[in-house]
């Protein structure tokens, strides 16, 4: 039997099996089966945490806290140019030698430095850089592959964020073709760019809208992340790094 | 897209069979050293401080009730809605009445991928199915990837807390077994031990063939699930892989993106403290084709297994809303005081005291559990969907004395409940430190010592019997000894809620034995009795 074949016929068998489980769970609450919306008097969070909206300053302020609270670091850059600097400058000095980063327009700038670092270290004899971009168009599936094994064994990754909320200190990435699920779970040090007109403050703010995203645009993965990865397991001492990024950079760029 | 930078990777290509083969996994001790050096280093304390108190807490857990109330009320409707959802985005959805038809349509999905090893992450509905036993039976290798969950493992071990199921083990044993593990003597160093398990975890995730995981909640209106987790390796059990098989139970549902806010608002606190965990992902099938990771395969098992016998019982249906936090384990003075293993089930504490019985469709075997539950009431307080614990175990040993069996056990579990309560003025103490799990309770000698009187009292053949007694004057017993115990204001809550108990009860006394099932209240009762018939027969 092929693939196709059993899968057809698992779904097939799932099909028939799945009017006799919700036909159990509708005579379990003794009334027929429910095959219209329910109506709903409640929704989402309370009325009003809806109206909890805090200016700009004061979502950058809030992120930044929660964000180093979970042990995450923060900068505030006014603009993407200080960004590139910055990450040479991490380049530089951590030694990193495998970077791996999404091919998101939003980080061109930085793509064309670190070229520009990768040489120059080439040329002092200091560092040799390897720079993947992550970006899936026309790959075939070893090619895909291999962008893994890139991760996999990166120091850092670079990430932009959709979106980002202060109130939780989280960054949202969604997988797609040019943006890798693997970039910001493999490397050791992840670095998210966060252009903070995409900072909101609420969860539901970013959450609400995606129900309505329609089913061919919505992405197969969406990653929350808020911190280094972490485990509290031995001891309930804390420990960073388990398995996720163990050092994580959010940059905040200011200008517009 | 920058050609040059593209011919990057191409000069990396050698080896292209694995993932795995094609990455050099390092430590990368060097790197990682100098990147804690550039910046400020502020884990040194290895402690965070937990979130502060989110606002008008109670508003939100009424609403987190509501949700799963609704939710519940309208299973069938969200439940066929995920369904079509995940099935449009690709996702192999599968429904199971019981633990052995999840097990058997996950060994035939394993069989046809010629799965050698399955990678999985934290799940109580895998520890329902005992999937790993499946698995190693067919000669592949389960490997739990959470950091406790991957110890336990080693130590042929069932977790004993929901949230840190290496909770009864220290520094000291941890290394003693990692270190059989790495063939050579790790330190009793948690950075150090984590650090090895990071390294040989990887290679696992790189080489598996399939990736497992729970789930914490489903979407209706997007066909997504939604994995909370701290370490990532739920992430790379749901990325890495070629197949992702997900095992979800069937009350896991939301209604919208937009009702997760809530739940992403009350599970977190509740069980860590944490604001967020550090990833939840939305996760909507399968990789897209033109995406180079994620699964290329999404299978989700819906899986039944005694709890749609919750639902339309109107004193147990309310179990179906929890959301697995943990925090009833944290707050409960007993479970402090025993530790998780006592409980004997999958599901320990409060929550495991009320639904292992549930979910197994026999209490008799159980009550010892609900009998040893102080009934202060701290459960129900912590619980962030407002779930009515402690009524729930009254009810069920209630239940148990209506049925006329099991005196014996009664006696043995008021026995085993006095021995609690003898030691309350101490644990009241522990009970005030707080809601979340600290260092004092894990090294409180208790837990970690696992003494388990809970299975000691069965042995206690020479203790006296107690004179016959009703429930009622029973209930005043423990009345006393709640008050004596203090907690004044739960104190009046319960009473009254057991009084309404009590009243149910009194009418019910003066019905004849066969009117029984008649009785509202105890309809459930027969219906378990019933069931437990049917289990012994398929046994
Ligand atoms: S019963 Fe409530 S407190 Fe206990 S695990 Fe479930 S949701 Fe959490």
């Amino acid at each position: 039997m092929n693939d196709k074949t059993f899968l057809a016929e698992l779904d097939a068998q799932s099909r028939v099996k799945q009017e006799e489980f919700f036909d159990h769970i509708a005579s379990r609450l003794q009334r027929p089966r429910q095959k219209t919306a329910p109506i709903r008097t409640l929704k989402g969070a309370p009325e009003d945490w809806d109206r909890y909206e805090l200016s700009l300053e004061a979502r950058i302020t809030q992120f930044v806290k929660h964000w180093e609270l979970a042990g995450g670091h923060a900068h505030r850059l006014a603009a993407m140019k200080d960004a590139v600097l910055l990450i040479q400058d991490m380049v530089r000095h951590t030694g990193a030698k495998h970077l791996i980063m999404q091919d998101q327009p939003e980080l061109e700038p930085i793509q064309t430095a670190l070229l520009r670092t990768k040489e120059e270290l080439q040329r002092e004899e200091q560092q040799d850089i390897n720079l993947t971009i992550w970006n899936a168009h026309g790959l075939d599936d070893a090619a895909k592959g291999w962008l893994v094994a890139a991760a996999a064994q990166a120091d850092i990754g670079i990430t932009a964020a959709h979106a980002a909320v202060s109130y939780t200190g989280s960054v949202v990435l969604p997988s797609s073709e040019i943006s890798g699920r693997t970039v910001s779970l493999l490397p050791t040090m992840l670095i998210v760019i966060i252009p903070v007109l995409r900072l909101k403050t609420r969860l539901g703010e970013v959450l609400r809208p995606m129900d309505e995203w329609p089913l061919a645009e919505r992405p197969a993965g969406i990653h929350f992340v808020s911190g280094p990865s972490r485990s509290a397991d031995i001891e309930n001492d804390l420990t960073i790094g388990v398995h996720g990024p163990g050092i994580v950079h959010a940059l905040l760029i200011e200008e517009a | 897209m920058l050609m040059s930078i593209r011919a990057d990777h191409s000069t990396v290509q050698k080896t292209p069979d694995s993932v795995k083969g094609r990455a050099e996994l390092a430590l990368n001790n060097e790197f990682l050293r100098r990147a804690v050096k550039f910046t400020t280093e502020r884990l040194k304390s290895g402690k965070l401080a937990a979130a502060e108190e989110h606002g008008n807490w109670e508003e939100w857990r009424e609403r987190g009730r509501q949700i799963r109330l609704h939710t519940i009320a309208h299973l069938d409707y969200y439940l066929e809605q995920f369904v079509n959802n995940a099935r449009a985005h690709g996702v192999h959805v599968h429904f199971a009445s019981d633990a052995k038809e999840a097990v058997q349509l996950t060994m035939r999905i394993a069989k046809e991928k010629q799965a050698k090893s399955a990678v999985k992450s934290k799940s109580m509905v895998s520890e329902e199915l005992h999937i790993n036993h499946a698995l190693e039976e067919e000669g592949i290798e389960a490997i739990e990837t959470d950091l406790g969950e991957y110890i336990i493992q080693l130590a042929h071990e069932t977790p004993s807390h929901i949230i840190i199921p290496a909770i009864h083990k220290n520094r000291h044993q941890i290394a003693e077994l990692l270190s059989k593990e790495a063939g050579e003597d790790l330190p009793p160093d948690t950075a150090v031990l984590a650090g090895f398990v990071r390294k040989k975890l990887r290679e696992k995730f790189l080489e598996a063939d399939i990736g497992m995981t729970g789930c914490n909640f489903a979407i209706a209106e997007t066909g997504s699930m939604v994995l909370f987790e701290n370490e990532g390796n739920g992430r790379m059990v749901s990325t890495v892989p070629k197949t992702q098989i997900t095992f979800m139970g069937m009350e896991r549902i939301i209604p919208t993106l937009d009702d997760l806010e809530v739940m992403a608002t009350l599970l977190p606190r509740s069980a860590t403290g944490q604001r967020l965990t550090v990833y939840m992902s939305v996760l909507s099938g399968p990789r897209r084709a033109a995406d180079a990771d994620g699964p290329e395969e999404m299978h989700i098992i819906i899986l039944d297994n005694g709890r749609s016998l919750q639902l339309g019982d109107t004193h147990f249906q309310e179990l179906l809303n929890c959301i697995r936090c943990g925090a009833c384990l944290n707050a409960c003075p007993v479970y402090r005081h025993i530790g998780g293993h006592a409980y004997g089930g999958v599901y320990s504490g409060p929550i495991g005291a009320v639904l292992t019985p549930a979910l197994n469709k026999n209490m008799a075997e159980w009550d010892d559990i609900a009998s040893a539950s102080s009934l202060c009431g701290a459960c129900y307080e912590a619980c962030p969907v407002k779930i009515p614990l402690h009524d729930m175990l009254v009810y069920l040993r209630h239940r148990k004395v209506e049925a006329g069996r099991g005196e014996q056990a009664e006696k043995m579990g008021m026995q085993g409940f006095r021995f609690i309560m003898s030691d309350a003025k101490r644990l009241k103490m522990i009970a005030k430190l707080g809601r979340w799990v600290q260092k004092p309770f894990v090294r409180d000698g208790k837990i970690t010592t696992q003494i388990g009187p809970l299975k000691g009292w069965n042995a206690y053949r020479h203790l006296p019997s107690l004179p016959s007694e009703t429930f009622r004057e029973q209930w005043k017993q423990l009345e006393q000894e709640l008050h004596a115990s203090g907690r004044p204001t739960v104190h009046e809550e319960i009473r009254a809620r057991m009084e309404k108990l009590v009243a149910a009860r009194n009418q019910s006394d003066h019905m004849h034995a066969g009117d029984m099932a008649r009785s509202s209240d105890l309809q459930a009762a027969s219906r378990l009795k019933a069931a437990e018939g049917e289990r012994r027969d398929e046994r």
